[in-house]
């Protein structure tokens, strides 16, 4: 079994492949997902939804567009509902008209638009990321660089803790419903439960760090500044340079316009 | 000199009214296989973690005495040091994993790494650790989807790789069912003859697979250290950890006078058969 198809389980969304997104080095996603974000943070509405629908084609290019699609797809429908809802519709505001028992205002709508498209065109490069870089190629490009391993760990340990996380509280509830806990009744009982969940959980948590950080003193994590990286994602001067000139042009098309003003 | 050195120990935990180690004195040599038997909650783990340096700590220390490795206490070694001279191996499988590596090859890889090791040192030390430790048919796999066992054996193979003199295991098979048990004896007997190691043990099985000296600890204190036959047979081992199936069933002949005077009980199989021969013997003439 292929590394990737054991994070099935585990909520990775990594998608193995071949595109140049997949091929890039780590880092050089990364900046161009934080380019790709403080660019959404700029543009007027019709150029954040034109954002958007690049990185949904370049995605469909890297060969991930249908996952991607579909993720995007289930977080945005709901939010933008609410955002129409509430800005549009629930929000009074000066140019609202009234259409029989409800009043819309344009304004609304368009400052709803500019975030929904804003926040889809943030998820999309966000999702873009995660699709097509593999955490554990993540951390191996940052300890290359000679990032620090509590950097590494920080990142990785979330990932990987999450599932056996959900299993213990898994466990948990059905050991408390075995001594009569009831979560099938109203939603003030469910409330009333939760501290029975809860402390468990987090004692138990607070244990495992404890013999975590055994098992880490053991395995003389940090006891040298830089680790020993094995496989770690190629790279080249020309992404490096990529990489420089991006993140200046992230931070500069961020504050070039509050200057601006 | 011994290889460990533990000298009149005595820890208590915080309120607690009496210590949980009571004046412990114990040397190990180099190369040595040693049980430490006692009952639950008699105070093995912390002495194992003693042993292995992983105590005192910022918030625990001991009321007397010290651990020696080498003639050096613990608090004067490094990480680094530490971590290349001793390994623990802890009792909940899914405890010991770094919870830094996707796959078991990085899990093993993680501690070789951490020692700033060249690349084909730390590829070397996998590859051995995979081959003791029967990993390598699970090499790609995410360590927090393994087996109890599997888990067990990648956390000892993590260890290993480590290229410790001495490996201290605090009862390795108390979550392990009847054949991952049988299979992880099997890996202990493969381990290398130069590697110290001490085993914490409630089980008797693991430990006379494993061990030539035992140790009895009760009531804080190391209360017997000898062979196979004078620890096991003690009454207090018997009252606090019963005997073995092989010891209980030459008892029963005894009890029921059927036992040569004179002729030690057996503990393990190959003992039996000889000793039940002679007990045949007897029972001819």
């Amino acid at each position: 079994m292929a590394a990737w198809e054991s994070y099935a389980g585990k909520g990775l969304l990594f998608t193995p492949g071949a595109s140049v997104m997949h091929r890039a080095n780590p880092l050089t996603s990364l900046i161009v997902t934080l380019w790709a974000i403080s660019f959404a943070a700029i543009l007027p509405v019709a150029g954040t939804a034109l954002l958007t629908l690049a990185i949904i084609a370049f995605a469909f290019a890297c060969g991930i567009g249908p996952t991607t699609l579909k993720r995007l797809a289930i977080t945005m429908i709901p939010f933008g509902i609410a955002l129409f809802l509430v800005h549009g519709v629930l929000v009074h505001a000066p140019d609202s008209v009234r259409y029989g028992p409800v009043s819309l205002s344009r304004g609304g709508f368009h400052d709803a638009a500019v975030l929904f498209f804003r926040l889809a065109a943030m998820l999309a490069a966000s999702l873009l990321f995660v699709s097509t870089t593999h955490p554990s190629d993540m951390l191996k490009s940052l300890d290359a660089r000679g990032v620090s391993p509590v950097v590494s760990y920080l990142i990785a340990s979330p990932l990987l803790l999450l599932e056996p996380l959900s299993l213990r509280a898994k466990g948990i509830r059905d050991a408390q419903q075995a001594r009569g806990m009831d979560l099938s009744g109203s939603w003030r009982a469910r409330i009333g439960a939760l501290p029975a969940m809860l402390i468990p959980l987090i004692a138990l948590a607070l244990s495992d760090l404890d013999h975590r950080v055994l098992i880490l003193t053991g395995r003389a994590f940090r006891a040298h500044k830089r680790r020993t990286v094995l496989g770690a994602p190629p790279d080249d001067p020309g992404q490096m340079w990529f990489r420089r000139v991006l993140a200046v042009v992230a931070v500069a098309q961020l504050g070039v316009p509050l200057l601006w003003r | 000199m011994a290889l460990i050195d533990c000298d009149d120990l005595v820890f208590r935990y915080p309120y607690a009214e009496r210590p949980v180690l009571d004046g412990v004195s114990l040397a190990i040599g180099a190369g040595e296989r040693i049980a430490v038997l006692g009952a639950n909650g008699s105070g093995k783990t912390t002495l194992a973690r003693f042993i292995a340096g992983l105590l005192p700590d910022v918030a625990m220390k001991a009321e007397r005495g010290s651990v020696s490795m080498e003639g050096r206490p613990w608090p004067a070694w490094t990480i680094a040091e530490r971590s290349a001279a001793v390994q623990f191996v802890g009792q909940v499988p899914a405890q010991q994993l770094s919870g830094c590596a996707f796959t078991v090859y990085d899990e093993l890889a993680f501690g070789p790494c951490n020692l700033a090791l060249p690349e084909a040192d730390v590829r070397a030390r996998v590859e051995e650790a995979l081959t003791i430790c029967n990993l390598r048919h699970l090499v790609e796999r995410d360590p927090f989807t393994l087996s109890g066992g599997e888990q067990q054996r990648l956390s000892i193979g993590a260890a290993l790789a480590m290229k410790p003199r001495v490996l201290v295991l605090d009862e390795p098979t108390s979550n392990l069912d009847p054949e991952s048990r049988d299979a992880f004896i099997e890996q202990l007997a493969a381990l290398p003859a130069s590697l110290t190691v001490i085993v914490f043990e409630v089980a008797l099985r693991p430990s006379m697979a494993l061990a030539s000296r035992f140790l009895l600890f009760d009531g804080g204190r190391i209360v017997a250290d000898g062979g196979a036959s004078d620890v096991l047979t003690d009454p207090r081992c018997i009252a606090a950890l019963g005997e073995t199936s092989v010891a209980r069933a030459a008892g029963s002949v005894r009890a029921a006078g059927g036992w040569p005077a004179g002729t030690p009980l057996p503990l393990t199989v190959p003992e039996a058969s000889d000793a039940f021969a002679e007990v045949r013997r007897a029972l001819r003439r």
